[in-house]
């Protein structure tokens, strides 16, 4: 357990010691309140949509920050060649790997929570009467939580993938494409388009876009379980590949 | 499970046993078996493509052998229990972002072992990195300067064991001059130092043992004066008092059976007899003789001709990189 917690110090030292990986996390959680201050200053909010929808728009592309944030985390270190030395200070690179998870998802989980809370308290105060509401609780726990398991798809993604702009792009790829392909499909868009992370996040906001024809009829908590589902995989995978591969 | 078998004895020891590695059909090491003792500097030679970085980074647990194993104290490199305190490592590839401060680097690895943060400070005066430079970003460092940074990092842990690839590539004289005295003194206090370099003459300032590797084989594993006796061919210079006697001698020489050269410098580099026999040969002959020095050959003579007379190290050379 203290040799976790040293991993874990490592981590965090590593992150908050890089631009990248600290200016990437802040607009992450910065962006979704001076989105939601655009959304309610243009007014182009759906009727039929809420509040806590409208206050999330900007969410959709924080979210795919969030997942970046988990690629630079590893990425960064394969396009440095740092690896060698973490592997020499640590190991056993299942630890290195969990630690990146706990300090990815932690951080994100804490930085979203409150930004996305803080948006759609902005966009309640800004937002004209009129719309329906949205119960914020327990969704914005969700919320935050898609954020931390985005974060740690991207850090799978990159440590599978390690070359950085290629990891980058595919995890963006990931996140964009389902629903832009999605209606390509017919009827089966609300299956292509369902399964990915922005899929759940519009879901738990409970916005209008999110719906059974587009991203499906599964609940937003079940979608946010599918989703953190394959993350789980994807990150057993990149354990396993990083034990097994040369540094 | 190894904790209770260990012996003060193995302490410190890297035992290289049998220990291959294979890229596709290729083995860039082959049943590669040797032992690094604590206590002297020993170097590690080869030409590029040999096999030297590939069996570091198997002694440190980065790349794992198609067969054969490495031992640091008797265990393999990931079960040692805080690793950095027992082994220090500088690879080629530095192993640091160019992003990050000296500092910052450093205080990663203490806080990844439980190091007392206050040894950052310590090993970056030891290097020579001042206080203001360990804050910038290394992305701006000299070669040089990345190599102390490097040595640091390996320093951190104040290890028992320090293998490193290449430490002076980069430096400059008084670099260079102070590595051969910092790993002197690590190998005096009874640390394992194992260090690889193409420079020779700089190995031969430096180390104490030799390991040889060609094509990722064995080649040689021995005090480094043995080494040079044993592979160089002594010869001999002599030089003739009177510049009109220098034909004759080399004929007088040449006569007796050995082989002569003339030397860069003036006189002939005789092969095949020794001081005492050409002194004799010059007095029956009378030749005054103004010179007469048996000359050992460099490391570097004796690692060219070694590389040379094999062909097979240089035809090979494009493939595995080191």
């Amino acid at each position: 357990m203290r040799e976790f917690g040293r991993a874990v110090a490592f981590e965090w030292i590593k992150f908050r010691s890089l631009r990248s990986t600290v200016w990437t996390t802040l607009v992450t959680a910065v962006l979704p309140v001076p989105g939601a201050v655009f959304v309610a200053a243009t007014e182009s909010l759906q009727p039929d949509d809420t509040v806590l929808g409208g206050s999330l728009t900007i969410a959709v592309p924080a979210l795919m920050l969030a997942a970046v944030v988990g690629v630079l985390v590893v990425s960064g270190e394969y396009g440095s060649g740092t690896t060698v030395t973490t592997f020499a200070a640590v190991p056993r690179r299942g630890t290195v790997l969990a630690a990146k998870a706990v300090l990815v998802a932690g951080l994100l989980y804490a930085l979203a929570l409150p930004s996305t809370a803080a948006a759609y308290l902005v966009g309640d105060a800004l937002l004209d009467d009129g719309y329906a509401q949205g119960d914020p609780m327990p969704a914005l726990l969700g919320v935050a939580a898609a954020f931390s398991v985005a974060g740690l798809l991207g850090l799978a993604v990159g440590t599978l993938i390690r070359h950085p702009a290629g990891a980058v792009t595919a995890v963006v790829a990931g996140l964009l494409l389902p629903s832009m392909l999605g209606p390509l499909f017919g009827d089966a868009e609300r299956w292509v388009a369902g399964i990915s992370p922005t899929a759940a996040l519009e879901k738990l906001t409970q916005t209008s876009d999110a719906t059974a024809e587009a991203v499906g009829s599964l609940g937003a908590w079940p979608s946010l379980l599918l989703v953190t589902g394959y993350t789980s995989l994807t990150l057993l995978a990149a354990g396993a590949a990083l034990r097994t591969r040369d540094a | 499970m190894a904790g209770a078998r260990i012996r003060p004895s193995v302490v410190g020891v890297i035992d290289v046993h049998e220990l291959t590695k294979r890229y596709g059909g290729k083995r860039a090491v082959d049943g590669l078996s040797f032992t690094v003792r604590p206590g002297r500097v020993t170097g590690f030679l080869g030409p590029n493509g040999a096999g030297k970085s590939t069996t570091m980074r198997m002694i440190l647990g980065l790349d794992s052998p198609t067969s054969g194993r490495a031992l640091i104290g008797g265990r393999p490199y990931g079960e040692l229990r805080a690793p950095l305190r027992t082994v220090g490592s500088l690879l080629d590839a530095k192993g640091v972002h160019g992003g990050r401060s000296a500092h910052a680097h450093l205080a990663g690895l203490a806080a990844a072992t439980g190091i007392a943060r206050g040894r950052v400070d310590a090993v970056l005066e030891t290097v020579g990195l001042d206080p203001a430079t360990a804050r910038k970003r290394a992305g701006g460092f000299s070669l040089g300067m990345g190599q102390r940074l490097g040595i640091a990092a390996a320093l951190l842990g104040d290890p028992e064991v320090l293998i490193l690839d290449e430490p002076v590539n980069g430096l400059d004289t008084e670099g260079i001059r102070w590595i051969r005295d910092l790993m002197r003194s690590l190998a005096a206090q009874g640390r394992t130092v194992f260090l690889s370099s193409h420079l020779m003459s700089e190995m031969e300032l430096t180390a104490d043992h030799l390991v040889v590797i060609g094509r990722g084989r064995l080649l040689a594993d021995m005090p480094m004066r043995e080494f040079i006796e044993r592979h160089s061919t002594s010869r001999t210079l002599v030089r003739a008092a009177e510049e009109r006697d220098a034909p004759r001698t080399r004929a007088v020489l040449e006569s007796a059976g050995a082989r002569v050269e003339p030397d860069a410098r003036g006189g002939w580099l005789v092969e095949g007899l020794d001081a005492a026999a050409i002194g004799g040969l010059a007095l029956a002959h009378g030749v005054a003789l103004r010179e007469l020095t048996p000359r050992l050959a460099s490391l570097e003579d004796v690692y060219t001709a070694m590389a040379a007379s094999s062909a097979e190290y240089t035809s090979e050379r494009a493939g595995v990189a080191s």
